[in-house]
């Protein structure tokens, strides 16, 4: 729906036709003021179009030529784009090969995991660095925890010292 | 529109220019300077009234253009993107010196409210003192009268009158709806016929 500033103003430019044309004029109080209010706009545009119109750039040429050394100016000024090897697809692809790599790690190192070791590991330092006649009162004992993390404890009492290869082990 | 094109500038086609622009061929974009500076000039001049800071306005503008070219799609002319640009700077400028001044208001909100939409409008009776007005009169009366619109309403005024443009042409430039722009010339119109009318009718 077209406000009555909408359809004068058309009607004034001559875009108003057919019974859009017939409709509006038919609703004007008084079409010869509203004629005469349209020779005055049209009158008025007619003055500005003369008055105005005719307004030239002076020294066109250094306008464009201060126009060019601007832009190259601000051109030189500008951080050249940094051009960077992290994409989007890029950090993808290297997020899903860094995920693949660790789970085929994760799996290799579980599979090669030989729960007899640590028993055997153990039991060497039980017979073969515990000497009776350094250690006379040693006790070693060994707990193992039944759970889901198969914990083994090595209870250790009565030591004169460690076996110096200990920490090596 | 009519654009300052020679024949051989005007067998480049502008969407020929525009991509070459945005393939960073600045010798194109000169081209496309060549043809809208002075209309660009011309058009900032009437809305700013002053010389140096249309020259500067103009400046902005076509420098906002190169670095933004890359996104005209081509949806709608070069001429009507450049204008949107222009408009932007020009009536953005306006504002803040409006701010910087203080704050003095276009008198066009408060005029509307006396202007009836229906009014019937008679000449002027009362015969001018003088018989002739210089052309500097005539311009500074021009000027004033249209210092006393908004920008916006500056613009459309403008657009219409001087650079003969359409309405959705205007609507492009200014992103309004065709509906604001005609609403705006109507009150535009209005205002300048109250303030110029013993001009026109008399020069």
């Amino acid at each position: 729906m077209k406000t009555f500033e909408e359809k004068w103003t058309a009607w004034l430019d001559g875009q108003l036709s057919g019974r859009e044309l017939v409709e509006f004029e038919s609703s004007l109080p008084d079409l010869a003021a509203a004629e005469a209010e349209k020779r005055d706009a049209q009158k008025l545009g007619t003055f500005l179009k003369k008055e105005l119109g005719a307004r030239a750039l002076t020294n066109e040429e250094f306008f464009s030529h201060q126009l060019r050394e601007r832009i190259m100016r601000e051109t030189e000024d500008r951080p050249p784009p940094r051009s960077t090897w992290w994409t989007v697809p890029r950090l993808v692809w290297s997020g899903a090969t860094a995920l693949a790599l660790f789970l085929v790690t994760t799996f290799v190192l579980m599979t090669q995991h030989n729960p007899g070791e640590q028993s055997e590991y153990l039991t060497q330092i039980l017979n073969s660095k515990v000497d009776p006649a350094a250690n006379p009162n040693a006790t070693v004992s060994i707990f193992e925890i039944k759970n889901d993390n198969k914990v083994t404890v090595l209870w250790t009492e009565g030591l004169q010292s460690l076996p110096s290869d200990y920490a090596a082990k | 529109m009519q654009t300052e094109a020679t024949p051989a500038q005007a067998d480049v086609s502008e969407l020929d220019l525009v991509k070459r622009c945005q393939a960073g061929d600045s010798e194109a974009f000169d081209q496309l300077v060549t043809r809208y500076r002075t209309r660009v000039f011309a058009m900032i001049y009437n809305m700013v009234h002053n010389e140096q800071d249309a020259w500067d306005l103009a400046q902005d503008s076509f420098v906002k253009a190169w670095k933004s070219i890359g996104r005209f799609r081509g949806k709608s002319s070069f001429y009507t993107w450049i204008y949107r640009i222009v408009m932007n700077v020009t009536i953005d400028w306006l504002r803040k010196r409006q701010i910087k001044a203080g704050g003095a208001e276009f008198d066009d909100a408060i005029q509307l409210k006396e202007i009836d939409p229906a009014s019937k409008t008679v000449p002027k009776a009362d015969p001018l003192p003088h018989q002739r007005m210089e052309q500097t009169e005539i311009r500074a009366r021009i000027d004033k009268a249209i210092a006393q619109l908004s920008p916006e309403h500056r613009a459309v005024v403008l657009m219409k009158e001087i650079e003969e443009m359409q309405y959705h042409e205007i609507a492009e430039s200014l992103g309004c709806s065709i509906g604001t722009v005609m609403s705006r010339l109507f009150y535009a119109r209005k205002k300048l016929q109250n303030t110029l009318r013993d001009v026109y009718e008399n020069v």
